[in-house]
């Protein structure tokens, strides 16, 4: 496994770019503006693309070069210009009423963060990867995927929503580039182009909403309508 | 034996005679960045002189906890110095009096009996002043002492001077995200507890003040003492801030003289570089509303938990 044997700089390099990221999450959860979350996760994107050349580099996988471009171009590009897109489209520039304010979600966010440093230490330590960057990669991904799923319940927002999902999905990539590096190719690409459906989809789904509801916040869908 | 006693008392001499200088510093360039003149930076020794040469007024409904409360918090700030790193970076006599825990609680003793005496005399301010002190305790302390946990896992010690020699010694560690971490929760907390924006005003007697507020009853030499030892704690936050957290260089190895004078000078120079940064704060950063205090405290306390996430690789 590469993450075990890794030169202490490379390993602080790693440890430095996952931490960096788990900091952006927190920045969606800290703010109520929605261009905050756009540019906090197009900061993530790319920080991740670095984040796969930097393995591809340490650990000579080539083809990583060229998912660091394409997640740069779709997650830190392509992505966060549709979303502003439909920002721009619907008038709604910030969370009106959340259901936990920022600061609680930031406390919320952080004993998440806990929980999921314990996990990846006792995942860690009975694997025998103590000590290593692994247990780090583990901790930030489980924790961006938790952080992710709070935003889905604690936000109202359809675009904070799909922010969550794309946090989440951040986490999941972030955590298999260090942890399984070697992935085939054609998985990645059909990961990014599935982003792109979701993010298509929801674009849809929001207008749709918007259309019929009148609104673009999940709190005031209360009637199920068969 | 003896230069090691004498360089203990300087330490304490130093923080006594430098604190008023740093509080004028700040002051002064706050209005030099608003382009205004600004007073000068001995202005807050002038102040002293003028309080100590006035008549005290004693309010009637005053207890004894009235006149023990400057006492007790001036020599508060005096007995932390020795704890802390000032001049040398080796311990002195007195140094393993306590750790950075022990610092801590000396420091919020002070603060705990300047809330009791902005109770004492009943006054309406005065209580205003403590409840709202003692509500940004409550979300301070937490996160004062996860840094130190965190800087305890970082340094496998509670001492500062080991922190110190370990981040001087090792520049991976220093540049490591875990300090890093340390270095911003620590510098929110900084802000917070030296009486700074983002949490209080930058104007002082005005109807949102906190620390101001505690000791609006006090007048004449007690509140000369007073000052002086809420400016001795931004003194000390400051060294340990720069001496622990920030920037660990530049402290006399060997206690000589010249050595410490060197290290004095040198601190003052860091605390310059700390103040520039307070002072750009100030003057981007606006005031926040009463109930939006728990947010930079809330960014603090995650920021300190990220450092002991951090930390596990080593």
């Amino acid at each position: 496994m590469l993450a075990a044997h890794l030169a202490p700089l490379a390993a602080s390099f790693f440890s430095l770019l996952a931490i960096a990221s788990l900091l952006l999450s927190f920045v969606m959860l800290g703010s109520r503006w929605l261009k905050d979350y756009l540019v906090a996760f197009a900061l993530q994107s790319w920080l991740i693309a670095l984040l796969s050349a930097a393995v591809g580099y340490y650990g000579g996988y080539h083809e990583l070069y060229l998912i660091a471009l394409l997640t740069a171009l779709f997650r830190g590009l392509l992505l966060p210009y549709l979303i502003l897109r439909i920002i721009r489209r619907l008038n709604v520039d910030r969370e009106l009423h959340e259901r936990l304010s920022p600061s609680s979600s930031l406390v919320v966010g952080a004993l998440l963060v806990l929980f999921a440093f314990v996990v990846a230490t006792h995942l860690g330590s009975s694997l025998g990867l103590a000590g290593t960057v692994a247990v780090l990669a583990l901790t930030v991904m489980l924790s961006m995927k938790l952080i992710g799923f709070l935003m889905l319940v604690v936000r109202g927002e359809a675009l904070s929503q799909i922010l969550a999902l794309l946090v989440l999905e951040n986490g999941i990539f972030l955590g298999s580039q260090i942890l399984v590096p070697g992935m085939p190719l054609l998985i990645e690409l059909v990961i990014l182009f599935d982003l792109l459906v979701v993010v298509a989809c929801f674009g849809v789904l929001v207008r749709f909403l918007v259309m019929h509801a009148g609104t673009s916040s999940a709190h005031n869908l209360r009637r199920l309508v068969g | 034996m003896t230069r090691d006693i004498l360089l203990q008392i300087a330490q304490v001499v130093t923080v006594l005679a430098l604190a008023p200088l740093l509080q004028g510093v700040i002051l002064q360039w706050e209005e030099r960045v608003q382009r205004a003149q600004g007073p000068g930076i001995f202005q807050p020794y002038r102040d002293l002189w003028k309080l100590f040469h006035k008549q005290g007024v004693v309010p009637e409904t005053a207890s004894f906890i009235y006149w023990i409360a400057p006492v007790v918090a001036f020599t508060c700030m005096l007995t932390v110095p020795i704890l802390i790193p000032v001049l040398t970076n080796f311990p002195l006599p007195e140094s393993d009096m306590g750790d950075i825990l022990g610092g801590g609680l000396i420091l919020t003793l002070g603060s705990f009996l300047v809330s009791l005496a902005g109770l004492d005399s009943g006054s309406a301010y005065g209580g205003v002043g403590s409840s709202r002190a003692v509500m940004l305790g409550i979300l301070a302390e937490p996160t004062l002492i996860l840094v130190f946990v965190g800087i305890t896992l970082l340094a496998k010690a509670m001492l500062p001077f080991v922190v110190n020699h370990l981040l001087v010694a090792q520049p991976a560690v220093y540049w490591s995200p875990a300090h890093l971490f340390l270095v911003a929760a620590f510098f929110i907390l900084l802000l917070v507890e030296t009486d700074r924006l983002p949490i209080h005003s930058s104007t002082h007697i005005e109807v949102y003040m906190i620390d101001e507020a505690r000791i609006l009853e006090y007048s004449g030499p007690l509140l000369a003492l007073l000052k002086w030892a809420s400016w001795m704690k931004q003194f000390i936050l400051y060294t340990l801030f720069s001496n622990v957290f920030l920037l660990p260089w530049g402290l006399s190895v060997q206690g000589r003289a010249a050595g410490a004078l060197g290290a004095a000078v040198a601190l003052f120079g860091k605390f310059l570089v700390v103040a520039l940064a307070v002072v750009f704060i100030e003057t981007a950063q606006s005031r926040l509303r009463y109930f939006r205090y728990q947010e930079p405290l809330a960014a603090s306390f995650l920021l300190a938990i990220l450092a002991i996430v951090a930390n596990q690789l080593r």
